[in-house]
């Protein structure tokens, strides 16, 4: 109900600037060619020290580099009006305060937003190209990891920080060089209608949310490199609260919903709901804790992921604690249907997801804590999952026996992904340093037979299991569950 | 050689002077095509010469269309034959500007040069126009209506200024305040439109001006502070008037 509030007093909120300002009075070119970076701000901040109102581009591609919202100042972008990123890196402020590069960024300013059926297009793989020019000339300092930009030096489309009362409805973004969009800090965050396209450059994201509290996104479509929604905690102090994701559709070359991997604060008090994943190489829902984070009183209702890599990841590790000691507890998925294909899902889009951690056959969902970082009250519910089945342990193979089970390597520091162990000893799930997991109506298909059995509960206490079924061809009387150190309370 | 040893002489004379290396505008992504703002190429150039231990930036033939720019100690500006550097005819496109509003300015800083064949064009018509049109929508406010000059330096020393030409200017050509060690020879000025003095100079010294041309609506020279601070040699005006004090 909270929720609801805060979005009904979000929607009217950005009705409340009414005044109405045109960017072509101020002499900005929608001809491609003309950068108008210092005009539109300019406007930005004449429209601001007037008390606000809606800055409008009508129809034109306007060439922009870095400009600085301003507190009351909402952009309209009307459709066929793009702000378009300019491709010289130097036409881009690393601002001095967030670190990043962005093309319209907002620090600390409130009532601020991007509305309207216009397309910010970062236009960023030049960019970034361009950009690895200038460091391999030594004109820029980079250490060009991975043979790339950082991607604090290459500009996202929007960089909101510590913002409150921000809004981004309607709009279409387009190719970033970096992340896409990040709301880091920030109160009140609405994000509605969007349309992404990001997957012309490396971390391409669909949106980051990063320690922001009281945050709907809803009805949005993703196209996505890397992760489509994301939630990071980059402070120890901070996390991300109160957020809803609602009615939203996403395809991409890593995860689709993910907490992470920065997890150094937490992520509470989530109401997910109805989200489609399609064509997605990781995982449809990946919850990690590496960095000291909690997590709790997460609620996913309703997921259909198609040609999706991995289901579900849920990992609590150790990467970059400093001392703290990440949790995850009260984590409800219910609603869940997943089809896992054996092929690569993203075949064929651009900036494709790494094949790693080979060899292994088609991983299980997972949910994997460390033997002194339970994971607990887990409940998994109403849950399908299609694997393509057919394992070949020539290829790869682990056993069941505690032997095997027990030399899987715990890797507390690794980066968390359905695929770090290589191969696991089940088809369907793997749950490992688990306290308090129900698994209710759940139904594992594998659509050839397998050599490992569907699910393996290694070091899980108060496992109850209401409704399980499992289907495998020739699966005679295979054992499906294999318990390992593991206490089952109930089974029905 | 006497003439050789002269060539020598001035070779050295030169290069002690003149910070060494050199750099082209296109390494840092300058374009000379005349429709591109360079002004984040441009002074990323400079901030990267004037970290890097100084430099002339080279710009050869084009037109290199520009907001403000910041000059920073040690940097030269050379402006080959044929090479413009173009203002933009938006007046936000100066907000970049540093201290005083101009197409180059510098505050504080040393060692300072543009020199050169070429010329800095500041687009007066047409930004006097926007600015106008700006104006009438009630749109101007006064941080923007301010007329940048093509040049403004406030607080710098060894300033050098050499055979450049410098054109249409929405406001002064010139400007320098409480600047020291000016020296200016060989610069061309054509001004027609603005109304305002060419060159003007607040508390300033040891000011050298030669061998220069003046055209000017407006008054040529305007000088607050010590008249000894200013030595003006064969600097005419459009009629070939020696110009004075």
């Amino acid at each position: 109900m909270k929720i609801l509030l805060l979005a009904i007093a979000l929607f009217f909120s950005h009705f409340a600037i009414s005044k109405n300002y045109f960017i072509k009075d101020f002499g900005a070119l929608g001809d491609g060619i003309t950068l108008n970076s210092q005009i539109i701000q300019g406007a930005i901040d004449f429209v601001a020290a007037r008390g606000g109102g809606r800055l409008i581009f009508q129809p034109g591609s306007y060439l922009t580099g870095s400009i600085y919202l301003k507190s009351n100042v909402i952009i309209q972008l009307d459709s066929g009006a793009v702000l378009m990123g300019s491709n010289n890196p130097f036409d881009y402020v690393k601002d001095a305060y967030i670190g990043w590069m962005s093309m319209i960024f907002a620090l600390k300013q409130d009532n601020v937003g991007i509305v309207g059926k216009g397309t910010v297009d970062g236009r960023g793989a030049a960019t970034a190209n361009n950009m690895t020019a200038f460091i391999h000339n030594k004109i820029y300092n980079d250490r060009l990891f991975l043979d790339r930009p950082s991607e604090f030096n290459r500009p996202q489309n929007l960089y909101f920080r510590e913002c409150k009362n921000v809004t981004v409805t309607g709009i279409t973004l387009k190719n970033p060089a970096s992340w896409n969009q990040t709301y880091d800090q920030c109160e009140n965050v609405y994000v509605d209608s969007i349309r992404v396209d990001s997957k012309n450059y490396w971390n391409n994201d669909g949106i980051d949310i990063v320690d922001s509290r009281d945050v709907i996104i809803k009805n949005s479509f993703f196209d996505a490199a890397d992760d489509v929604i994301c939630f990071k905690s980059q402070e120890p102090n901070k996390m991300c609260e109160n957020v809803v994701v609602e009615n939203c559709v996403g395809r991409s070359s890593a995860n689709g919903l993910k907490f992470g991997t920065g997890s150094r604060g937490g992520f509470r008090n989530f109401k997910v709901k109805n989200l489609v994943f399609y064509d997605t190489y990781r995982s449809a829902i990946t919850f990690a804790a590496v960095d000291g984070a909690i997590v709790e009183n997460i609620v996913v209702d309703g997921v259909k992921a198609t040609n999706v890599g991995n289901a579900i990841y849920l990992r609590v590790g150790d990467r970059n604690s400093r001392g703290k000691k990440s949790t995850m507890r009260d984590v409800t998925i219910r609603n869940l249907h997943a089809e896992i294909p054996a092929g690569k899902p993203d075949a064929g889009y651009p900036l494709e997801g790494p094949i790693e951690n080979l060899p292994r056959n088609i991983s299980p969902a997972g949910i994997a804590g460390l033997p002194n970082l339970k994971i607990t009250n887990v409940v998994l519910e109403n849950i399908t999952i299609v694997y393509p089945g057919g394992s070949n342990p020539n290829y790869a193979r682990r056993g069941t026996t505690a032997a095997e089970l027990d030399s899987i390597p715990e890797m507390p520091a690794a980066y968390p992904e359905f695929s770090q162990f290589r191969e696991l000893p089940s088809w369907g799930i793997y749950l490992r340093h688990v306290d308090s997991l129900k698994l209710i109506n759940i139904k594992l298909i594998a659509n050839a037979t397998e050599y490992r059995p569907a699910i393996v509960a290694h070091d899980v206490h108060n496992l109850q299991i209401y409704k399980l079924e499992i289907i495998e061809p020739d699966a005679k009387k295979k054992k499906q569950v294999v318990l390992h150190r593991s206490l089952i309370a109930k089974i029905k | 050689m006497i003439y050789h040893l002269i060539i020598a002489i001035q070779f050295i004379v030169v290069s002690s002077s003149a910070p060494g290396k050199e750099y082209t505008a296109s390494m840092f992504g300058a374009r000379s095509d005349g429709k591109t703002i360079n002004t984040g190429s441009i002074q990323k150039a400079i901030d990267f010469i004037h970290e890097n231990g100084g430099g002339t930036l080279v710009f050869y033939t084009g037109r290199y269309l520009t907001g403000g720019i910041r000059l920073k100690s040690n940097v030269h500006m050379k402006l080959e034959d044929g090479a413009v550097l173009v203002g933009s005819s938006s007046p936000f496109d100066y907000n970049s500007s540093a201290g005083e509003r101009a197409l180059i300015s510098a505050e504080g800083q040393e060692n300072i040069a543009i020199t050169g064949h070429g010329y800095i064009d500041g687009n007066a018509e047409a930004l006097l126009k926007n600015m106008n049109e700006l104006d009438k929508k009630d749109l101007l406010v006064d941080s923007v209506a301010l007329k940048p000059a093509l040049i403004g330096f406030i607080d710098c020393k060894e300033i050098n200024l050499q055979e450049i030409n410098l054109w249409q200017s929405a406001g002064a050509v010139q400007k320098f305040g409480g600047c020291s060690n000016i020296s200016i020879s060989k610069i061309v000025i054509k001004n027609s439109g603005a109304g305002f003095p060419s060159m003007i100079f607040y508390e300033c010294a040891k000011v050298t001006l030669k061998e220069s041309y003046i055209e000017s609506s407006g008054k040529p020279l305007e000088w607050k502070g010590d008249r000894k601070g200013i030595t003006i040699e064969k600097t005419v005006n459009q009629n070939g008037s020696t110009i004075t004090l």
